[in-house]
C-alpha cells in the first residue's frame, strides 16, 4: 500500500508591498490629496500603497550615500520621503511670492534663489545648486 | 556597486506634480527652475539623513528611526512638518501592520495544511506498523494465527 504525501504547493502570490521589502510607490497618490489626479499616469497609480509620492528605494539609496549611514528603518525611510514631499510643497509656494511679485505666470529660477535667500530654513541650499 | 549623491534624482514626474498640486492652476513652472526643487529635495534628503543619523549616533543605535527623523526635523526647523508627518507616520504603520497580518495569516494557513497532511501520513504509517508487529507475532505463536490479509 502507498502512501501519497501531498507537498504543498508554495504560494506564488507575493504581497509586493510586504514588511522587509521597498517597493517603490512610484507616482502615487497621496491619500490627503483632494484634487483628482489627472494623465494617465495616475491611473496607474491608484492600486499602489498610496501614502507616498516619491519611490521610498530612490530614497533610501539616497539616504545610503551618506558613509556614516548603516542602517535604516522603513519607517524613517518613509519619513524621510514624506517630509521631501512637504519641502517641495513648501519651496514652489514660497516661490510663488515672486512669481506674483513680478505679475508673471511661470516660475523661474531667479524666484527659487530669492525665495533660498530670503527664508532661513532654506539657508542650507545655498550654494548647493547647479 | 555605490552610488554617487549625483547620479540619483527623485523622478521628475514626481516633483513636478508635487509641484504643480502646490500653486494655483494657471501657473507654470520653467523647466530649469523644476530641475532646481528636484536638486533641491536631493539636498534635501541628505541634510535630513545626516541630522537624523547623529540622533541616531548619539542613542549609540545603528539604525535610523522614525523618532531621528522627527527631531532632525525639529533641529532643522521644520517645526510645520511634524504634525503631518506624524499624521502619515500612523496611517503607515497601520498600513504595514494589516500587511504583515495578511502575510501570516497566509503562512499559518499553509503550516496548518502541512500539518494536517503530515499527521495523516503518521497515522497511516503507524498502522502499516502495526500490522507488521501483528504478523511477527503470528509466526512465533502459531496457534493463534489470525488471517491477515495485507
Amino acid at each position: 500500500m502507498s502512501v501519497a504525501v501531498e507537498t504543498p504547493v508554495a504560494s506564488t502570490e507575493h504581497d509586493s508591498e510586504r514588511c522587509g521589502s521597498e517597493e517603490d510607490n512610484r507616482g502615487v497618490e497621496s491619500e490627503e490629496r483632494s484634487q483628482q489626479p489627472t494623465g494617465p499616469a495616475a491611473a496607474a497609480s491608484v492600486s499602489h500603497n498610496r501614502l507616498s509620492k516619491l519611490p521610498l528605494t530612490r530614497i533610501k539609496a539616497l539616504m545610503k550615500t551618506d558613509p556614516d549611514v548603516s542602517l535604516a528603518s522603513q519607517e524613517s525611510v518613509f519619513i524621510i520621503a514624506k517630509a521631501t514631499e512637504l519641502f517641495v510643497e513648501m519651496i514652489a509656494k514660497d516661490a510663488l511670492v515672486y512669481v506674483q511679485q513680478g505679475k508673471r505666470k511661470t516660475l523661474q529660477r531667479k524666484d527659487l534663489d530669492n525665495a533660498i535667500e530670503a527664508i532661513d530654513e532654506f539657508a542650507f541650499l545655498e550654494g548647493t545648486l547647479d | 556597486m555605490a552610488e554617487r549623491p549625483e547620479d540619483l534624482n527623485l523622478p521628475n514626474a514626481v516633483i513636478t506634480r508635487i509641484i504643480k498640486e502646490a500653486l494655483p492652476d494657471g501657473v507654470n513652472v520653467s523647466k530649469e527652475a523644476r530641475r532646481a526643487i528636484s536638486q533641491a529635495a536631493s539636498v534635501f534628503v541628505l541634510y535630513a539623513t545626516s541630522c537624523a543619523n547623529n540622533f541616531a549616533m548619539k542613542a549609540k543605535r545603528k539604525t535610523l528611526n522614525a523618532g531621528d527623523v522627527l527631531a532632525a526635523m525639529e533641529e532643522m526647523e521644520f517645526q510645520r512638518f511634524l504634525e503631518p508627518l506624524r499624521e502619515a507616520l500612523e496611517v503607515y504603520k497601520k498600513d504595514q501592520k494589516g500587511k504583515k497580518e495578511v502575510s501570516e495569516q497566509k503562512r499559518k494557513d499553509k503550516e496548518k495544511k502541512v500539518d494536517s497532511e503530515s499527521s495523516k501520513y503518521r497515522e497511516e504509517e503507524e498502522a502499516d506498523e502495526e500490522e507488521e508487529e501483528e504478523q511477527q507475532r503470528m509466526e512465533e505463536e502459531p496457534e493463534e494465527e489470525e488471517d491477515v490479509e495485507n
